[in-house]
């Protein structure tokens, strides 16, 4: 046998690499750099974005430690009735106040119509909230990615079947579908995180399903398969984490509107029952009182959805903008 | 010495020469870090009426220097210095109006991609009538007429209806002959084609550049041809010019740079395949022709159902063939033959719908597809497009560790191992084991996708176009790699390929295929240097292989094929031979006779009833 020119081992050894490459090269040739995103970086560059961070992580901690932080007991009733916020001209002196000098807290945001704080109320509610909206989308992504897998990668009449229920579901309004699946299962924390798993699920299945059939022509599948694995195995070790990227994003997203869908449905009084602390309830009890001039009631919890779900969509928005 | 054989040219014949540039540097500022100098120093002189061949790797700046000669540059680069005379004026000291008149008028250009160069809701012949009537001051109706004649000219059949269509009613072949038309409807002094015919399969490119190079010749047109392709350059052009790293660093007569190139990158890659036909015959001839076929397949068919259609996609035709332990059997064809199906059939990523594969004296094509994974270790494949292939989150190390867990019994620490002797086996560094896809080059990217095929020491792997995504030089890189693979591991390999070049250097025997069926299987030798069907003829004669001593236009009768091959659904399939209809060959018995496959005596294979029958005299081929 006559011995190989180039035996395999040594085609290229460092040097030769480095002669390959070649600082005039990088106009037309791929970036071989990992793309990883620098979320410092893109933290400190990207105002929205950082603001977007800022308002997900206050609600998380608000969420475990607002209940304990409040000044009052959000559910039990401790000052007068529809007492309105101190003018704000006051508020640093009342702070320097309550801190120094030990001084009774006042109620920066007034109180209700029941007496109890509008501020203890609103820093204490993310943890109803959050919790539920935090619970459902997550539950929602987690089944949703798994059908549409199945769905893109299967392509078998139940899966088609699976499709047209998630069209029929998606038919009809987000908010009517769950106020629906509330009333018809009844009013607890349990049923309303099903019902809004269930609302949110077609997003996740039909972003999933259009990833994973764009992935299937793909030639690592069909690799998948030559090496030997099964069908099951390509679809979960293969497909799905290449697939994932857009549920992802999708995610914070949904946690912003499933926040906005809990309180709605408090609202309308198909959510938690009151006295829980929980925004869309303190709006609902305070808006027949903005008539009488008692703004701060709804005005309070309202800016506080508002913030949030406009910081998990601007997080949202900031990843996917990475991504594509 | 480069810079003075320039110089010298430049000087002495500055009045005679269609193009001239000099000195020429395009920059693209790079937003962190220096900028970068794409073309620099560049110094070119075109006569008219010649041909050349600029060549270089991926990224050398031969585009964008191309792209120059009409005053163009891709944003956000700039024309730094330099001078672009054509007819001895400056382009780039014109205005902008009078170049953009001179392009299209004096220099054409056809760019790759012919069907996204193309108004996809523009008749064709309004698009060649418009670029005429741009530059020409005559009527609507003489412009048409322009047209017609036109694609007359560049061999396109009945052009009265063609010049009706729409691109997407072209094939790609026929769209590519229109951007040609539309390139010299105004008889343009200099044409600039950038890989012109990449993407082609080699029938087409052969008519394609035949066309082009008489109409140029015709018309004493320059042309400036960018190619990555040694046998095109061999073949069509009167002088290389390579470039590296966005300098000439070669301008020479064909002849005399493929008998002596003299700068390294030249060298390397014309010393690299012919490295790689040493090492093939190294290793070709060991086949123990007595011992029991590894792999026989028998009568296979595969038709995909269409939907909503009686008729079906016949992939492939009752497919016979066998294959020796570690031999290397080529399986040859243009796009459409059914070439890629054979090989997924074989390893049953796609069922075959009748027919046995015996792989080891065992009929795979009948286990239950849950069985059968057991025996894909045995079985492996390597794609043709390497990143595809893998997992774009899965390191090289998670890709190698698949197949030893499925088909392995290994301790982890063995794994370990194992997979260190892979990397060493293909070639790849230990740095590289925990390297993502995208973060290596694309040769790299295809050593461990066959790392990952003999993982599980496969005694059979099918090679579907493995190089055909790579550049020349990595290409013969991989090729010889492959053939060490198989000299050390006893390997026996299914190749599929379209590059006929490639096909010559690791192949023992050689099937070649048309319209899903085959239609001649010989060794090497017989198939690439006497070729007996006329099919095997034409592809055999177009296939433009990087040797100056026959080149194609100085052939007296250059074979090739009319027309294209028909999509093989079932309405569309001729009754008799399939070639019936562009053999230069056929008379009137073959339409309706259907041809078998006949072994001849010299123990080749024929399907073609003349060439059985002695009927068809045996002239000596070119290649």
């Amino acid at each position: 046998m006559n011995e190989p020119t180039n035996p395999p081992g040594h085609i290229e050894t460092p040097e030769d690499i480095d002669q390959h490459i070649e600082p005039h090269m990088v106009v037309e040739t791929i970036p071989t750099k990992r793309r990883q995103i620098d979320l410092v970086k893109k933290f400190k560059e990207e105002k929205l974005f950082a603001f977007g961070v800022i308002i997900v992580f206050l609600s998380i901690f608000l969420a475990f430690f607002g209940p304990m932080i409040s000044p009052y007991d959000p559910n039990f009733a401790t000052g007068n009735v529809s007492v309105g916020p101190p003018n704000i001209l006051d508020w640093p002196g009342l702070f320097i106040d309550t801190v120094f000098l030990g001084a009774d807290p006042p109620h920066w945001f007034g109180t209700d119509n029941s007496g109890l704080d509008i501020f203890s109320r609103t820093i204490s509610a993310p943890r109803t909230d959050l919790q539920i909206a935090l619970i459902a989308a997550l539950l929602s992504m987690a089944i949703g990615t798994t059908l549409g897998l199945l769905a893109g990668f299967f392509r078998h009449f139940l899966t088609e079947i699976l499709m047209r229920i998630s069209d029929l579901l998606q038919a009809f309004p987000v908010f009517i579908t769950a106020m629906i699946l509330v009333a018809l299962s009844g009013r607890s924390t349990t049923n309303i995180v099903i019902a809004l798993t269930i609302v949110y699920l077609p997003i996740f299945i039909r972003l999933t399903r259009a990833e994973v059939l764009g992935q299937m022509p793909r030639g690592y599948v069909e690799a998948a398969r030559a090496v030997g694995n099964s069908e099951f195995k390509v679809a979960f070790k293969h497909v799905l984490p290449n697939s994932l990227v857009p549920s992802l994003i999708q995610l914070s997203t949904t946690v912003g509107f499933a926040i906005l869908l809990t309180s709605g449905l408090s609202f309308v009084g198909a959510g938690v029952r009151p006295p829980t602390a929980e925004w869309g309830l303190m709006i609902a009890l305070g808006a027949p009182q903005i008539i009488l001039g008692e703004w701060w009631q709804s005005i309070f919890p309202g800016v506080a959805i508002s913030l949030t779900i406009f910081g998990y969509a601007a997080v949202g928005h900031g990843l996917e903008e990475d991504y594509r | 010495m480069v810079a003075e054989t320039n110089e010298s040219m430049v000087a002495g014949s500055s009045s005679e020469n269609i193009l001239e540039v000099r000195d020429l540097s395009v920059r693209f500022p790079i937003v962190e870090g220096p900028d970068v100098f794409a073309v620099r120093d560049f110094n070119l002189a075109v006569k008219p009426g010649e041909f050349v061949g600029l060549m270089g790797e991926p990224g050398c700046g031969k585009s964008t220097a191309a792209m120059s000669f009409l005053g163009l540059v891709r944003p956000p680069g700039v024309i730094e210095t330099g001078q672009i005379n054509f007819a001895g004026d400056d382009i780039l000291k014109m205005d902008e109006e009078t170049v953009r008149q001179m392009r299209g008028r004096d220099i054409g250009m056809i760019v790759q991609n012919p069907r996204y160069s193309l108004h996809p809701m523009m008749r064709v012949g309004d698009q060649i009538a418009n670029v005429y009537r741009a530059h020409n001051d005559v009527g609507k109706r003489e412009a048409w007429e322009h047209a017609v004649s036109m694609l007359r000219m560049v061999g396109i059949n009945d052009p009265e209806r063609r010049v009706k269509a729409y691109a997407h009613e072209l094939s790609s072949g026929m769209a590519q002959r229109v951007l040609i038309a539309i390139a010299l409807s105004s008889q343009p002094k200099l044409l600039i084609a950038d890989e012109p015919t990449s993407g082609l399969d080699v029938t087409i490119q052969a008519q394609f550049l035949d066309q082009m190079w008489d109409s140029c010749r015709q018309a004493s047109s320059a042309v400036v041809l960018v190619t990555q392709d040694l046998g095109i350059v061999a073949n069509y052009c009167d002088r290389v010019v390579i470039m590296h790293e966005g300098t000439i660093v070669e301008d020479a007569d064909v002849y005399t740079f493929f008998e002596s190139p003299q700068h390294e990158y030249s060298r390397r890659i014309l010393q690299l395949q012919r490295e790689a036909q040493e090492a093939g015959d190294a290793v070709l001839g060991k086949i123990d022709r007595t011992a029991p076929p590894i792999l026989e397949v028998k009568d296979m068919s595969k038709l995909f159902p269409i939907r909503g259609s009686e008729s079906k996609v016949h992939a492939v035709e009752h497919a016979d063939f066998e294959l020796r332990p570690g031999e290397c059997l080529g399986l040859v064809g243009e796009s459409g033959s059914g070439k890629t199906t054979i090989g997924r059939c074989v390893l049953r990523l796609v069922e075959p719908t009748q027919g046995e594969i015996v792989f080891q004296e065992r009929n795979i094509a009948e286990i239950r597809p849950n069985e059968f994974r057991k025996f894909r270790g045995d079985l492996q494949i390597v794609f043709q497009d390497p990143l595809d292939s893998l997992n774009p989150r899965w390191t090289v190390h998670q890709v190698l560790s698949e197949p030893l867990k499925l088909h392995t019994n290994l301790s982890p620490e063995e794994k370990e191992q194992r997979i260190s002797e892979l990397l060493n086996l293909v070639g790849l560094e230990p740095s590289m084991r925990f390297a993502l896809p995208r973060e290596m080059s694309a040769g790299r990217q295809q050593r461990a996708s066959i790392a990952r095929a003999i993982a599980s020491n496969p005694d059979f792997i099918v090679l579907d176009e493995p190089t055909s995504a790579l550049t020349p030089e990595t290409t013969a890189e991989i090729i010889q790699l492959l053939m060490d693979l198989s000299a050390k591991l006893g390997i026996a390999y299914l190749f599929i390929s379209h590059d006929l070049t490639t096909v010559k250097y690791i192949c023992h025997r050689v099937v070649v295929l048309y319209l899903g069926q085959i239609v001649e299987v010989g060794t090497k030798d017989q198939v690439f240097n006497q070729p007996r069907h006329p099919y095997s003829r034409a592809l055999l004669s177009s296939h433009l292989f990087p040797d100056t001593a026959n080149r194609r236009v100085d052939r007296e009768v250059r074979e090739t094929l009319e027309g294209e091959i028909p999509s093989p659904i079932t309405e569309n399939l001729p009754k008799g031979c399939y070639l019936y209809g562009r053999c230069p060959s056929q008379v009137d018995k073959c339409r309706d006779l259907p041809q078998e496959l006949t072994k001849l005596d010299d123990g080749r294979s024929v399907r073609c009833w003349r060439v059985a029958e002695g009927d068809l005299p045996d002239e000596p081929a070119a290649h």
